[in-house]
C-alpha cells in the first residue's frame, strides 16, 4: 500500500518529490520569517509592528529539512519591537540596539545611561511569551512585558535598586530621568497605541495613584523616623485623619495612608501635586532624606509590585 | 361662680411668702437663662452658672447675693450647656490659641490636642464652664522644662540621649575590639601553658602560683567582655530605639515652644495668659455684645 506521508512506501521520484516539498516548505517558512523581519525592521504603523513582534516571538524557523544556523531568538524580536517602537514616537535617539554577532543575539542601551547599563530581554518560561527586560550588569529586571496578554509591569524593587541606589552617585538626575521617562514612554505607548494594561508602580505621576507598602502593618516607629528626620530638615509631618501629611512644596504633597482609594485597608503612599507630574521615583531622587528614610526601611516600605510575575 | 372666690382668703404666712418669694427667684433665673439661651447670649449665661466668680472677675465687685442655689438648679444640664458654650469659646481660642486642636469625646468634654503636627501629644482637658484649661501636669512640666533648657541651648532629652549614645559607642568598641581579644586570649593561654610547664621547685611555688592565677584572671575578665560583646548589637539597637523615642519627644516639644513663641513670644505670657483667660474671654462676649447693639 502506498502512504504519501510516509517516504518509505513511496518510489524513488515519489522520495524526491516529498523532499523538495518538504525543502519548499522550509524555505517557504524562511521567506515568511523574512517579510515578518522586513516588517519589523521597516514598518511605520504601529499595529503592524506589534503583529510582527508577536508573530516572531513564537516564530519557529528551522523545519526538518531546512535550518538556519544563525538566528536570533524571541527576546530578540522583543527588544527590536521596544526600540522600533520608541523611534516612531521619535524617542529612537534615546536607545541604542548592538548586535553581538558571534553568539548572535541583541542588547540595548539606554542612551541617558551612557556605558553603565545594558539590556536584554529573557524568557519569563510562563508558556505565554512573557518576557523579563533584564540589566545585563546587575542582573536587575526592571519590567515584564507580555505582547500576547498586552500588560506591562514595572519592578519596583529593580527600579529602586538600579536608579536609587546604583546609579545615583554615578549619574546626574536629569539622566536618570531620561532613563525612567524612557520606560515611562514606552509603557504609555504600548497603552495608547495597543491598549496595554501598564502598571507604571512607583514611576506613575497621577495624584490617585496608591504607592502600597509591603507591610500591611506599619509600625508607628517607622513614621516616628520619618517626623524626626523631616523635622531635621525643616518640613513638619503633619497629623492627619488617616495618617500623616508631609507638605514638600507649596504644590507638593505626600500622604502617608492606611487605606488605599478603593477604601481597602492597605498603607501605602500617595503623592499628589496639580499639574499631576510627580512620582514618588521623583521624590525619592528629590529629596535625600526621604530615600534615606525609604532605603532604610526598604523590608516594610518597599512598594509592591504585581506578585504574579514577580 | 367658682366656689373659691365665695370663702375668705386665708392669711399668707411669712413661711409661705418666703417659699413664694424662692419659687419666684427661681423661676426668674431659669426663665433668664432661657432668654439668654434663646438670645443666644454667652456672657448673660456665664454670669448666671457662676455669679460669683463673674461678679469678681468681670465687674471687679463682690457678689451681694448668694446664687449658688439658683446654679445648681441646671447642674444636671451641664454636660449640655458645655456643649453649647463651647462652639463660641473654641472659636474664640482658634484666635487666641491657634495651637490648640479640640475633640470633643463625649457632649460637653473636651480633649486638648497640642498642635496638628505627626502624634501631637493629648494635653489635656478644656474645662468649657469654667473657661479654663486642665493640662495634663505632666506634659505641661516638660514644656516648661523646655523653655528653661533652651537658654542654655538644651533640649530636654539632650543629656539623656548624649548617655545612651555613649553607651552605644562602648558598646560598639567591644564589638570592634573582638579580633584584639581573641589574640589576647591566645597569647595568655601560651604563657599559661609555660607556667604549668615549668619545673616547680618548691622555692618557686608562690611565685608560679601567682603567676598563674594572673593569667586565669585576665583570661576570665576577656571572656566577659566577649560575653557582653555577643549582646552589644541587641542592645545597641534597643538603645537605637530609645533615642529615636526621645529625639521624637524634643521635636514634638519643640514644636510646642516655638508655637508659643509665635503667639506669646515666652512662657510666662503663655501662663499669664491662661490665668486670665476667664476675664479675657467674657470682656471679649461684653465686647461682642456692644459691638451687635451699636450695629
Amino acid at each position: 500500500m502506498i502512504n504519501e506521508n510516509d517516504p518509505s512506501t513511496l518510489s524513488t521520484s515519489g522520495r524526491l518529490l516529498s523532499y523538495n516539498d518538504a525543502v519548499k516548505e522550509g524555505l517557504a517558512t524562511g521567506q515568511a520569517f523574512t517579510a515578518l523581519m522586513d516588517q519589523l525592521i521597516n514598518t511605520k504603523d504601529p499595529a503592524t509592528l506589534v503583529e510582527a513582534a508577536q508573530e516572531l516571538s513564537v516564530f519557529v524557523l528551522d523545519s526538518d529539512y531546512v535550518t538556519f544556523p544563525h538566528q536570533y531568538n524571541a527576546a530578540d524580536y522583543y527588544l527590536i519591537f521596544m526600540s522600533r517602537l520608541l523611534e516612531l514616537h521619535d524617542q529612537g535617539a534615546a536607545v541604542t540596539l548592538q548586535s553581538h554577532e558571534g553568539d548572535q543575539h541583541l542588547t540595548q542601551q539606554l542612551t541617558a545611561l551612557g556605558d553603565l547599563g545594558v539590556f536584554a530581554f529573557r524568557s519569563a518560561n510562563d508558556s505565554t511569551g512573557g518576557v523579563y527586560y533584564q540589566d545585563q550588569v546587575t542582573g536587575e529586571v526592571l519590567f515584564y512585558l507580555n505582547l500576547k496578554r498586552q500588560l506591562m509591569r514595572m519592578n519596583s524593587s529593580a527600579i529602586t535598586k538600579l536608579f536609587v541606589e546604583t546609579y545615583l552617585d554615578k549619574l546626574e538626575d536629569e539622566h536618570i530621568l531620561a532613563a525612567t521617562d524612557l520606560l515611562i514612554a514606552f509603557g504609555q505607548s504600548l497603552k495608547e497605541d495597543f491598549g496595554f494594561d501598564v502598571d507604571f508602580n512607583l514611576l506613575d505621576t497621577s495624584n490617585s495613584e496608591f504607592y502600597a507598602f509591603t507591610t500591611s502593618d506599619l509600625s508607628g516607629e517607622i513614621v516616628d523616623k520619618l517626623f524626626v528626620a523631616a523635622a531635621s530638615e525643616n518640613y513638619m509631618l503633619k497629623h492627619a485623619q488617616d495618617g500623616a501629611i508631609l507638605e514638600l512644596s507649596p504644590e507638593v504633597t505626600m500622604k502617608i495612608v492606611s487605606h488605599n482609594t478603593t477604601g481597602a485597608a492597605a498603607w501605602g503612599i500617595l503623592i499628589q501635586d496639580k499639574a499631576q507630574q510627580v512620582s514618588w521615583f521623583k521624590v525619592l531622587l528629590a529629596y535625600p532624606f526621604l530615600r534615606q528614610w525609604y532605603l532604610d526601611n526598604l523590608d516594610d516600605l518597599q512598594i509592591r509590585s504585581d506578585s504574579l510575575v514577580f | 361662680m367658682q366656689s373659691n372666690s365665695e370663702e375668705p382668703r386665708q392669711e399668707i404666712t411669712p413661711g409661705q411668702a418666703q417659699l413664694d418669694s424662692s419659687i419666684t427667684q427661681k423661676i426668674n433665673y431659669l426663665e433668664t437663662l432661657q432668654r439668654a439661651l434663646h438670645d443666644r447670649d454667652d456672657r448673660q449665661i456665664y454670669e448666671l452658672i457662676d455669679k460669683t466668680r463673674y461678679d469678681r472677675e468681670v465687674k471687679k465687685s463682690r457678689a451681694t447675693t448668694q446664687t449658688q442655689e439658683l446654679a445648681d438648679l441646671v447642674a444636671n444640664d451641664h454636660q449640655q450647656l458645655s456643649h453649647y458654650l463651647s462652639q463660641n469659646l473654641i472659636e474664640y481660642l482658634g484666635q487666641t490659641y491657634p495651637f490648640f486642636y479640640y475633640d470633643e469625646v463625649q457632649d460637653g468634654e473636651f480633649d486638648i490636642y497640642f498642635g496638628n503636627w505627626w502624634d501631637r501629644r493629648l494635653f489635656g482637658q478644656l474645662d468649657v464652664l469654667n473657661v479654663a484649661f486642665n493640662f495634663d501636669e505632666t506634659e505641661y512640666n516638660k514644656l516648661k522644662r523646655t523653655f528653661e533648657l533652651s537658654a542654655m541651648n538644651q533640649r530636654y532629652n539632650t543629656d539623656h540621649i548624649a548617655e545612651i549614645t555613649s553607651k552605644s559607642a562602648e558598646l560598639q568598641k567591644l564589638i570592634d575590639q573582638q579580633d584584639e581579644r581573641d589574640h589576647q586570649k591566645d597569647q595568655l593561654r601560651d604563657q599559661l601553658k609555660e607556667v604549668s610547664q615549668k619545673s616547680t621547685l618548691p622555692w618557686d611555688s608562690g611565685k608560679v602560683k601567682e603567676e598563674r592565677q594572673s593569667i586565669v584572671d585576665q583570661l576570665s575578665n576577656l571572656a566577659d567582655q566577649d560575653e557582653a560583646s555577643m549582646n552589644a548589637n541587641k542592645q545597641i539597637k534597643e538603645n537605637d530605639e530609645q533615642i529615636l523615642g526621645l529625639s521624637k519627644e524634643d521635636t514634638i516639644l519643640n514644636y510646642e515652644k516655638q508655637s508659643i513663641q509665635q503667639t506669646f513670644e515666652d512662657f510666662s505670657h503663655f501662663e499669664s495668659h491662661n490665668q486670665s483667660l476667664y476675664t479675657d474671654y467674657l470682656n471679649s462676649l461684653i465686647g461682642r455684645g456692644q459691638v451687635s447693639a451699636d450695629d
